[in-house]
């Protein structure tokens, strides 16, 4: 592929996305020409969706009253953050109450640029606080929508939350999507010694990072259930690599009773919530499996042979399923996608025989046809994200990534972004990539991350939530 | 020493005969037999030389046993001498098909041996595409095993993929050692067949 080809193809477009609202644009490149030795066969470089105008919102200074004065900067603060992550909005810089009053004036606001406007008013409830939000259409000169929501004390574990499902409904206000703000990542972490892994969390705005294991051995792979109440994972705490599953309310612990033989490794949800899927490797035959959590029974076989299949995620719907297997060679392990019950295996990773491809870590989107994974070409290559368009078999493989390391990507509950580990001359950590847009943040810095999952919404019928959009 | 015990009693039995004799205290009786002083010598030879024997048979014990623990120590390492892998492969190499033959005997001689094969993989790759690149491995190291007729129950099998190497460093070298299945004796003793069936 010479330069110049390369340089055209980024600046293809990939395709449409209809639900999106699309004023039109280019693509912007997100970073400098690679090496030629990292094209990826029939891969496009580009962005999963084409660039939408982002509209100007501003803050306005969040008011209190009744002892809400204080914490009201710190919840405006966490909201603002929230939407400037959501890389859908221009977020407005704070401007000070003396210079924009106390009465809304849309003309102002609309001199300053700001398309929308968000205020919001925090009042004293007794426990906690009642914070009262309204969007307004600043070039209309009216509310668009309003809601209260119930906000806890500053020092509760669940302030924050609260606040993040305040910023969620804001983005189903504007844009009728789900957000991702209220959601956590979970991942393992290696020591500083380098002798064990602990399972962590962090919220999606990078606070709050906690250890949720304690088992001073290699524990990795976490997976989130549905509801976002439990995680599963794969602890080698009894001398094998065995799953189990925590309750984040209770801290119970369960452990899958292990049937036959083998690693017992990579465990995921289905959307139902009540089964598991995870890869039993090794002995006489290597195969995925499904569990019953429920009725605690029914070990069902799902693929397998004398290769090793691995890492299996589900479709939003459960009825498909994407996984990793090495069934071409254990140098090239691939992506394929297949009926959740079994069946038919499709390649869907840009696999060319004879070229050194290695494509692993899939994860299929809480929202559509996407399937992320990462991979590299030949075995001194660089790992990239790739996204698969599943709809058409992954006809259409978009690569995000240029710049460094690229690894072991998980999906936002927006659909939009993706959490990896990235590795950079300026900087390594958990990094968060918006595919529509290219922007990559760094979200953890320095820590030596080595699996995760990106959490569901917990923003949807929260308990927290009074319910907003009119009242 | 067992001698010595017996003699004493002996002598002291003879002393105290001649020491009760007749009602008219006689005079002492020319000495006829061995001085005390001989006794004694001739004692301490006769002990001197047992000890001798038993320090010599216990010399040769101790060798015996120096051989067997050698011999152990030799088949212990060959036993649990660590097999490497090429990148990305499970397959068994020349070298380590070489390694794993040495083995075969010693688990047929020790039928209560029990092994732990823990499996590994460099640090490149996905961590855990590189778990199931370890199940393959400890799985190929058992199938050739089991291939000479050592049975699959005497081996458990773990792989910690890429998560905990050997050589903490990121180049071909440290790649190279960190591709590896290991092995434990979990349970049982190595069997030394006696030095005189060994030729």
């Amino acid at each position: 592929m010479t330069t110049e080809t390369n340089v055209m193809r980024r600046w293809m477009r990939i395709w449409t996305m209809p639900a999106l609202l699309l004023v039109g644009g280019l693509l912007i490149p997100v970073g400098p020409a690679e090496a030629q030795d990292e094209d990826f066969p029939g891969v496009t470089l580009g962005l999963l969706y084409e660039t939408a105008y982002q509209p100007a919102l501003a803050l306005k200074p969040f008011g209190g009253r009744l002892g809400g004065e204080g914490p009201a900067a710190q919840v405006e603060a966490i909201i603002g953050r929230d939407l400037r992550y959501t890389d859908r909005l221009q977020v407005m810089d704070s401007l000070p109450e003396a210079l924009v009053g106390g009465d809304i004036d849309y003309g102002l606001w609309d001199q300053l640029g700001a398309v929308w406007l968000l205020s919001g008013q925090l009042e004293g409830a007794g426990e906690g606080y009642v914070l009262s939000v309204e969007l307004h259409d600043v070039v209309y000169g009216e509310v668009r929508n309003r809601g209260r929501f119930r906000i806890p004390d500053v020092e509760s574990p669940d302030f924050r939350l609260a606040v993040h499902i305040v910023s969620d409904a804001v983005v189903r206000w504007l844009f009728d999507e789900p957000g991702m703000a209220a959601s956590r990542i979970a991942f393992s972490r290696r020591s500083n010694d380098g002798q064990t892994q602990e399972i962590y969390l962090v919220d999606s705005d990078g606070e709050n990072l906690r250890r949720v294991t304690g088992y001073g051995d290699i524990t990795m792979s976490p997976a989130w259930s549905p509801d976002g109440k439990r995680i599963s994972y794969v602890s080698y705490k009894s001398g094998f690599s065995r799953i189990y599953e925590l309750n984040l309310d209770t801290g119970a612990e369960w452990a899958l009773e292990p049937v036959r033989e083998g690693d017992y490794i990579t465990p995921t949800y289905h959307p139902d919530g009540r089964h598991i899927a995870f890869s039993i490797s090794g002995g006489a035959q290597s195969g995925l499996f499904s569990f019953d959590l429920e009725r605690d029974c029914c070990f069902s076989h799902l693929s397998g042979g004398r290769w090793n299949d691995l890492s299996p995620t589900y479709s939003p719907d459960g009825r498909w399923m994407a996984l990793n297997s090495n069934r071409l060679g254990t140098g090239t392990p691939q992506i394929y996608v297949m009926p959740a019950g079994g069946g038919e295996a499709d390649l869907i990773s840009p696999y060319l025989h004879g070229q050194e491809g290695y494509y692993t870590s899939p994860d299929w989107s809480p929202v559509g046809d996407y399937v992320a994974f990462h991979g590299r070409i030949g075995r001194y290559g660089r790992y990239q994200i790739l996204v698969a368009q599943v709809s058409d078999r992954g006809r259409r493989i978009t690569r995000l990534t240029e710049e460094g390391n690229n690894e072991d990507p998980s999906w936002a509950p927006d659909g939009r972004h993706l959490v990896f580990v990235g590795r950079r001359d300026w900087g390594t950590g958990l990094m968060v990539v918006d595919t529509a847009t290219g922007n990559i943040r760094l979200l953890l810095r320095g820590l030596d991350i080595r699996t995760l999952e990106w959490g569901p919404s917990l923003g949807i019928d929260g308990p927290e939530t009074l319910r907003g959009g009119g009242f | 020493m067992r001698m010595r015990g017996i003699i004493v009693p002996v002598v002291a039995a003879l002393v105290l005969t001649a020491a009760c004799g007749g009602k008219e205290p006689p005079a002492p009786p020319e000495p006829t037999g061995p001085t005390q002083a001989e006794i004694d010598a001739a004692e301490q030879a006769r002990a001197d030389s047992t000890v001798a024997a038993e320090e010599a048979q216990q010399a040769e014990i101790d060798a015996a046993n120096e051989e067997r623990q050698e011999e152990m120590q030799r088949l212990r390492a060959t036993l649990t001498e660590m097999v490497h892998f090429e990148y990305d492969m499970a397959d068994i190499t020349s070298e380590s098909e070489r390694a794993l033959r040495a083995k075969v005997d010693i688990l047929r001689n020790s039928p209560d041996i029990r092994i732990r094969l823990e499996g590994h993989a460099d640090e490149r790759g996905s961590n855990e595409y590189n778990q199931a690149l370890g199940s393959a491995r400890t799985g190929s190291v058992r199938d050739f095993l089991t291939g000479f007729g050592i049975s699959a129950s005497r081996f458990a099998m773990v792989s910690y993929g890429e998560e905990r190497p050997l050589v903490n460093r990121s180049d071909e070298s440290a790649w190279a050692q960190n591709r590896r299945v290991e092995f434990q004796i979990t349970a049982g003793e190595i069997h030394v067949s006696d030095p005189d069936d060994r030729q």
